[in-house]
């Protein structure tokens, strides 16, 4: 589904990539892993083209979107969340989520100056859509008028699930969406990245520190550290690799 | 070709003086990521401070002789029996002057810098560290304010201000033309020059000016690091006040004193901006490209044409190198 | 308490005018605004149909300013663009065209080209964002402000010295009288504000607003920042060169130094006034920023008597008012009069069960 060839990326002298290739096999949920500053989130921003690669492809579906435009590739499917929350902080949750259907709607200027009409037909549509597909399957329907301000940090990670959901991707790039999560919303968050895989089939590429999780929920995993790919393969094979071992190791120490 | 060669000079005069208001626009921008759209109008105070002190002061009832037109016995009797026009009686029209120029300068470097205090203690430092945003808009308030505050206080225009060097007629030749210069003028661009240079060795080399690029690169570091930020914003706008006076007086010579002046502000920000903002070389050599482009531009077209060149030249550099010609840019980390 | 605000569906739920304080706002409204037309005296009509062009023109700043987030300095350049378009259109068009149908073609024609003239104004919003752009529309208002000046443009234009402008004729119905204009504009006023309203319930409007808060999570999105600040440019642009078509109807004829620099700080004072991306804020705006010098006038008028060395500080002390506001709502209600509306309104809504 979404295949990575030979990635290079560098900034000034540091290299934040150099040679990752893998493929993430449609609907499964593939982890990438590895010690802070190794390219993770490096690795995302390639995949959803913020940063222009030095070298190598990356291809979606089939297809070579290597030098396409963020906006481009989110509207083929590719949906993502970010380390630090990228949520509209001065938007209600509702109006972060609907949002997230932008590409998905049709209306024109001149349908939006209009509103009544098709356009207001599209939007009551969607609305119905997004509460059920996104607000009810997320249980955020008690807070949908909420500032994002007023909210504790774990449901804004949900809300900023909630809002690449409802760009209904087939493609879903999730960074740490757990960091700093307590143990009860980390399962909670499990869960929920289970059943948007089982419900909608989606691909999910996931960078996560906590290990339990990863090796729980990821059928494939793929281990990156000072920018090079050091492993790949199921969570048994990549927990024994001595290498893997050695960077996490030597990381702790 | 010898045409050329006279308007090219007489651009590159002009753009002398461009570089001295950019600089002043450079530097507070450097310390306080503030781009100050009311620059034009900090040099227009300088101009009517300066008109004030070297014409206005003088002409009172009580003003001493001396200060009025200086003429100690010496100089009457070289003046005797010059012709008209003469090289040397410019020469000693000047000095006749000298007093105001002085006094005038000097009056308009202190209340300009009082000006500028002010504008940064009342305007500025409250909204320190809270929005760039505001501050800025802030400027763009300004410059109403200050555009009616100066009719308010001068009612009346002014044509005539002494220059500040002799106004001495200069001929030689270059490449086989002859080529016409005002002494004062080439004195103004000198002394644009000169300015501008020691503004950029100071920043470059003293420890107030390391504190103002260590406030540049980041605010919160340098504060950590001992470097008291609010003081290195007052000193950038005193720095852009000061110079702002001199350019001031200097348009004055040239213009006359008007609101009008105030214009010059977003010539220069245009000018500015196509530089890089950031980069005191890239906004000299834009400085000299422009001057030079509005002297072409008044040779073919004549002198209401030039007035638009910065900002058709700003709109021109901004769609191909976004960051102007020498800026770098910003990296986002996402 | 806020009465009737339980939702049956999710139309409810959607709907502008959401609770019934604001419905009976916007319909009272109405009713003054016919009253005013029918009763208020000539000056009163006068001042409000200045606030009714301005108005326009302001909610348009507020497109691309306040909902965008893209700053502009220079969108007099556009309501000069309409008020020449639909004045140069009239005089070509004399002879040819009926009168009768001349501003349903003038109008049309002047607000797109305004529109096209903010596309390509807009250009550098696309890579730069905020002074770079600030600048880039200042130099386009000097640039359109030259234009017009231009003694080749001059049979055209009118040059320096201004151009008479027509009367509209509406299907029979022919302007000339200032209340008549009053219905025009305020008609015109209203769907403005309607219409921008409208764009904030779909995806065209909150693409802007997510463009403002977080360019890039908006590109993630699927948003495309060319179409969309292209879009808004357009937009706002677009109803600046109305307020300007409607401009040149209302006075008898226009000179280009009334869309210069302190135009467009005019506009953007009234948008800091009243209060940047929200709707009520260009309405509070513009009655500050048009009654402001009204008053500087009337009180001059009482305290000079007529002595002209009094009467000559009138001008510069109405320019600085402008600039005094500006900086007085930056530095003590930044989010402008809308904040403290909201504030009272709030405390409205909590009593008697709370105060504050
Ligand atoms: N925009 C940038 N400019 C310069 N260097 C960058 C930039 N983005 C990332 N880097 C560098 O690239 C390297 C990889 O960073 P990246 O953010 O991808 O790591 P990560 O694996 O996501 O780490 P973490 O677990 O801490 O999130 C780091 O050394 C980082 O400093
Ligand atoms: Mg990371």
């Amino acid at each position: 589904m979404l295949k990575i060839e030979d990635l290079h990326l560098s900034f000034g002298g540091i290299k934040a990539l150099q040679g990752i290739s893998f493929e993430a096999q449609a609907g499964e949920i593939t982890g990438v892993i590895g010690p802070n500053g190794a390219g993770k989130t490096s690795l995302f921003n390639a995949i959803s083209g913020f940063y222009q690669p030095d070298r190598g492809r990356v291809w979606f579906d089939g297809r070579d979107i290597t030098g396409m435009a963020p906006d481009r590739r989110a509207a083929l499917g590719i949906a993502r969340t970010f380390q630090n929350i990228a949520l509209f902080r001065g938007m209600t949750v509702l109006d972060n989520i609907k949002l997230g259907g932008h590409t998905r709607l049709k209306t024109g200027l001149w349908g939006a100056l209009r509103y009544f009409g098709p356009a207001q037909r599209e939007e009551l549509e969607f609305r119905r859509d997004i509460e059920e597909r996104v607000i009810d399957f997320l249980e955020i329907d008690h807070i949908r008028k909420v500032p994002i301000t007023a909210l504790p940090y774990g449901l804004q990670k949900r809300v900023e699930l909630g809002r690449a959901l409802a760009m209904r991707p087939q493609v879903l790039l999730l960074d740490e969406p757990v960091a700093g999560m307590n143990r009860e919303e980390t399962a909670d968050m499990a869960r929920f990245i289970l059943d948007v895989q089982e419900r909608f089939g989606t691909t999910i590429l996931l960078v996560e520190h906590d290990m339990h999780m990863v090796m729980d929920i990821c059928a494939h995993i793929v281990v990156l550290n000072f920018g090079q790919q050091i492993a790949e393969g199921s969570p048994q094979e990549v927990s024994q690799n001595p290498a893997v071992i050695e960077a996490y190791l030597g990381a702790a120490a | 070709m010898g045409q050329i060669l006279q308007f090219g000079i007489n651009g590159l005069m002009s753009g002398a003086i461009y570089a001295l208001i950019a600089v002043g626009i450079v530097s507070v921008f450097k310390a306080t990521k503030v781009v100050n759209f009311a620059h034009g109008y900090l040099i227009m105070f300088g101009a009517y401070f300066y008109f004030t002190f070297a014409v206005l002061l003088p002409g009172m009832s009580w003003a001493p002789a001396w200060y009025v037109s200086w003429e100690p016995a010496w100089l009457v009797e070289m003046k005797e029996g010059l012709p008209m026009f003469s090289p040397l009686g410019a020469v000693l029209d000047w000095l006749t002057n000298l007093p105001r120029v002085i006094i005038g300068l000097i009056g308009a470097l202190a209340a300009n810098a009082v000006v500028g205090l002010i504008i940064e203690r009342v305007l500025m430092r409250p909204l320190m560290g809270q929005s760039v945003f505001a501050m800025i808009m802030v400027t763009v308030g300004l410059i109403s304010v200050m555009s009616g505050g100066a009719q308010l206080i001068w009612t009346a225009d002014a044509n005539y201000v002494p220059s500040l060097a002799p106004n001495t007629p200069i001929r030689f030749t270059l490449f086989d033309t002859q080529i016409f210069l005002f002494g004062t003028d080439l004195v103004n661009a000198v002394i644009a020059v000169l300015l501008f240079g020691a503004i950029v060795a100071m920043v470059q080399f003293t420890k107030g000016g390391v504190a103002i690029r260590a406030t540049a690169e980041d605010q919160s570091t340098a504060y950590s690091m001992g470097i008291s930020v609010p003081r290195v914003f007052a000193r950038a706008w005193v720095l852009a006040s000061l110079t702002g006076a001199i350019a001031g007086a200097i348009l004055a010579t040239r213009n006359g004193v008007s609101p009008s002046l105030g214009l010059f502000g977003f010539s220069v920000l245009a000018i500015v901006l196509m530089g890089g903002l950031d980069s005191y070389v890239g906004v000299f050599i834009a400085a000299l490209v422009v001057g030079v482009l509005e002297a072409m531009t008044q040779w073919k077209f004549g002198g209401d044409w030039a007035g638009i060149v910065p900002y058709v030249a700003v709109l021109l550099v901004i769609l191909v190198r976004p960051h102007g010609l020498f800026g770098q840019k910003e990296v986002e980390r996402i | 308490m806020i009465n009737g605000n339980l939702k049956a569906s999710y139309a409810d739920d959607e709907r502008v005018l959401d609770n019934s304080y604001k419905k009976a706002f916007v319909y009272g409204m109405m009713v003054v605004l016919a009253g005013f037309a029918a009763f208020a005296n000539d000056y009163l009509i006068l001042v409000a149909c200045q606030m009714g062009i301005m108005l326009i023109a302001v909610v348009g700043l507020n497109v691309v300013i306040g909902y965008t987030g893209l700053m502009s300095l220079g969108h007099a350049a556009f309501i000069a663009v309409g008020a020449y378009g639909v004045t140069i259109l009239h005089n070509l068009g004399a002879g040819t065209v009926p009168d009768a149908v001349m501003p349903f073609i003038a109008v049309p024609v002047a607000v797109a080209i305004s529109a096209l003239i903010g596309i390509v104004v807009g250009l550098p919003s696309l890579r730069v964002k905020g002074l770079y752009l600030a600048v880039a529309t200042l130099a386009a208002n000097f640039i359109v402000i030259f234009v017009i000046e231009q003694d080749l443009f001059a049979p055209w234009t009118g040059g320096m010295t201004g151009i008479e402008t027509p009367a509209p004729n509406l299907a029979g119905w022919v302007l000339d009288d200032k209340r008549e204009m009053f219905v025009l504009i305020a008609v015109f006023a209203f769907a403005t504000i309607l219409t921008v309203q409208n764009l904030f319930r779909t995806r065209v409007g909150r693409a802007f607003i997510a463009i403002r808060d977080r360019d890039y999570s908006a590109e993630i999105l699927g948003i495309s920042l060319l179409r969309f600040k292209l879009t808004s440019f357009a937009i706002s642009a677009a109803f600046c060169g109305l307020a300007g078509a409607l401009l040149a109807y209302f006075y008898a004829s226009i000179l280009p130094e009334q869309f210069e620099l302190a135009l467009s700080l005019q506009l953007v004072a009234a948008l800091i006034v009243g209060g940047m991306g929200r709707t009520m804020g260009p309405v509070f705006g513009v009655i500050v920023i048009v009654m402001v010098p009204e008053v500087i006038k009337v009180v001059f008028g009482a305290v000079s008597g007529g002595d002209p060395s009094v009467a000559q500080l009138r001008a510069p002390l109405q320019e600085m008012a402008f600039g005094f506001l500006i900086i007085f709502f930056l530095m003590f209600e930044p989010l402008g009069i809308v904040h403290i509306t909201d504030r009272i309104l709030r405390a409205l809504n909590r009593w008697p069960f709370a105060r504050g």
